[in-house]
């Protein structure tokens, strides 16, 4: 039952009774609720921008990948004049899936149960024994195509959405694209996956992956402890804290916006110093490039960079880059420098998204990109990193993975149900003087304000029309 | 199927050591004695068994049509991409005070079936291919997690009579895993 000013579930609760404004807590009652996982797939899912992939997964015409928009399968394939379509895989005759593989080439998609076939956009071609026209006279064919969501590439980033008259994708990151230009719009050629996603099944609700990455700080501090504790970053520079003391890499800016997106931008000053010996208040911008280039990024590639990124962009890159953070409501993205044996940094480039799969289930789907001109040897060397480090076995993200089921199950009891998840930590600083950025920026040490707003917003879109 | 055929074109196709014989014992035995430090947590034990030249892999796999069957195996981004100083590195992880995707530790069975070896050109390295089912305990849950694979090991013999594990393919068999990561090894 839906009222016009608020979602109201069957015992009466309102979900805007479930946020609490004046003290940033969230009822743990949303990490459960199958009421509250169906509204969310259509006034969450159904409504905003989903990425699905990345173009060059499907490089060929007909190439086509099967992904999942919410709770929906789709169907994202390549066109002969290369653009790219997203279709739900439903059969409008009877319901069957169309396509039942992970990925593919085919110029026509033919369901395998009574032979109905569709183009690459997803128009209806035909259904056999033409003369007998199965697909009956009633409806033109133009109506009998599979349904098409409305798709762009960013980046060759591929996001659809089924809001079809809704906000552009533009609208959708608003004052965010400025920061995400930084990563996915920062080189001549754009860059690619190295590979397909890793997917795998975590028993836990999409919220509680979705909230974290919303760019939470503070977990890491404890919950991947094991980085100042064993391995390359546990080496500390002089002055720089003693073993498992992270809370260097905790100071920053953090970026958010009232579309619950989040960045957090870490203090590069620290590495720089570390590398070149220098104080990198003394380093131009170009200095500081080639000192330390862009996670994924090679000296010979920082020229690149001035081609596509504005002054002031090329400033927070060289200072305060993007390193982890989201994309609204389910995108997880990290940009980060890791620390070598050697002293040196070789970037990792990775993307996820939560699937939601049911109240208590979603599906990681981890993606390692690379910049298309990067070397061999350095594509390489991202490959074998990220993996060790993120996604299915990696030693970082393991930790989460196993984390988020036990907040779903406590969200189940009933007395745990009413305990909330809360924000409380809040910035008293503002942006850095002088900083260049849109958006809602603060500096300092990490604190809650980002997920907050990521609540925010996904209260927002609960309890609208 | 025709097609079938294909897949076992990757496994080497030296004579096979004879199932009973005392060779084909001995690795029967160390993929035992390699389980049973693994399930018993025995990290740093197994760890010694490793080759410093080791690759460690698991491809992903992918759901597709009979006739691309060779494709269902993904070698570019894959599970683990590990060799011997990673495998290493992860040990020491989880040897520490803050490795909690495996603290408290899973609870697991690794049966070790279908073993095959076959020689190979290097007189001192041997093929063996193993199916393997993995059962996972966590917590208080009272289902398992199931992780189904084959393996194709390269078993390098050692001066002792012994062998140390220089290749190791885990090919999975789901194409999104039931597993909610992989802090085991395979």
């Amino acid at each position: 039952m839906l009222t016009k000013t608020s979602a109201v579930l069957s015992d009466g609760t309102k979900i805007s009774d479930l946020i609490y404004p004046d003290t940033r807590e969230v009822q743990m009652r949303v990490l459960s609720d199958p009421e509250i996982y169906e509204l969310e797939m259509e006034k969450i899912f159904g409504k905003t921008w989903v990425m699905l992939g990345h173009e060059s997964e499907i490089p060929n015409s007909g190439d086509f990948i099967v992904r999942d928009m919410g709770s929906d399968s789709v169907i994202v394939a390549r066109d002969k004049a290369g653009e790219v379509h997203v279709t739900l895989n439903v059969c409008p005759h009877r319901g069957m899936r169309v396509a039942l593989t992970d990925c593919g080439n085919t110029q026509i998609h033919k369901c395998i149960y009574h032979g109905w076939a569709f183009r690459t956009n997803g128009d209806f071609v035909g259904s056999p024994v033409e003369r007998e026209c199965m697909h009956g006279k009633l409806l033109e064919k133009s109506e009998l195509g599979l349904k098409k969501a409305r798709s762009v590439l960013y980046g060759g980033l591929i996001f659809a959405t089924w809001n079809i008259e809704g906000p552009s994708f533009e609208e959708f990151l608003g004052d965010a694209k400025w920061y995400y230009d930084m990563l996915f719009l920062r080189s001549d050629k754009g860059m690619e996956v190295l590979g397909p996603p890793q997917r795998f099944i975590v028993n836990a609700n999409w919220k509680t992956a979705g909230e974290q990455s919303a760019a939470d700080g503070f977990h890491t501090l404890t919950l991947h402890r094991w980085l100042g504790e064993v391995g390359n970053y546990s080496k500390k520079g002089e002055d720089e804290g003693e073993g498992a003391d992270l809370s260097p890499e905790m100071i920053g800016v953090e970026v958010s916006s009232p579309h619950g997106h989040a960045l957090r931008c870490i203090d590069l000053a620290r590495k720089i110093r570390r590398l070149t010996g220098l104080n990198p208040d003394e380093l131009s911008v170009q200095e500081k490039l080639k000192a330390l280039p862009p996670a994924g990024m090679t000296q010979d590639m920082i020229d690149q960079l001035a081609n596509n990124l504005s002054e002031d962009q090329l400033k927070v890159l060289t200072s305060m880059p993007p390193q982890v953070g989201g994309m609204f409501p389910n995108i997880l993205f990290g940009f980060v420098y890791i620390p070598q044996p050697d002293g040196s940094v070789v970037g990792s480039m990775t993307m996820h998204t939560y699937i939601p799969r049911g109240p208590n289930k979603l599906e990681f789907c981890n993606w390692i990109f690379a910049e298309k001109d990067a070397p061999a040897e350095l594509r390489e060397k991202m490959l074998k990193q990220t993996i060790q480090l993120f996604g299915t076995s990696g030693m970082v993200e393991q930790d989460d993975s196993d984390t988020w089921p036990h907040m779903t199950l406590s969200a189940k009891g009933a007395m745990g149900k009413h305990m909330t998840l809360k924000y409380q930590a809040m910035f008293e600083t503002g942006a850095p003087e002088g900083w260049p950025g849109p958006g809602i920026v603060n500096e300092g040490f990490t604190k809650d304000d980002t997920q907050w707003h990521w609540w925010l917003y996904w209260n927002e879109l609960m309890n609208a029309e | 199927m025709q097609h079938a055929e294909e897949k076992s074109l990757d496994i080497s196709q030296g004579p096979y050591v004879p199932v009973g014989s005392a060779e084909y014992s001995a690795v029967v035995t160390f993929l035992y004695e390699e389980a049973a430090l693994l399930d018993q947590l025995r990290l740093n034990e197994w760890g010694n068994r490793l080759a410093t030249d080791l690759v460690y892999t698991a491809p992903l796999r992918h759901t597709r049509l009979g006739v691309d069957h060779a494709q269902s195996f993904v070698r570019s981004v894959q599970h683990f991409h590990d060799d011997y100083r990673s495998v290493m590195g992860r040990i020491l992880r989880l040897s520490g005070k803050s490795a909690w995707a495996e603290d408290p530790p899973s609870r697991t069975r690794r049966l070790v079936t279908n073993v095959l070896v076959r020689e190979t050109e290097n007189p001192d390295e041997l093929d063996v291919t193993s199916y393997v089912l993995m059962t996972r305990s966590r917590f208080s849950e009272h289902h398992v997690d199931i992780i189904s694979f084959e393996r194709r090991d390269v078993l390098r013999k050692q001066a002792d009579g012994g062998f140390k594990l220089a290749k190791r393919e885990a090919i999975l068999d789901q194409s999104v895993l039931g597993t909610a990561n992989l802090a085991v090894f395979l």
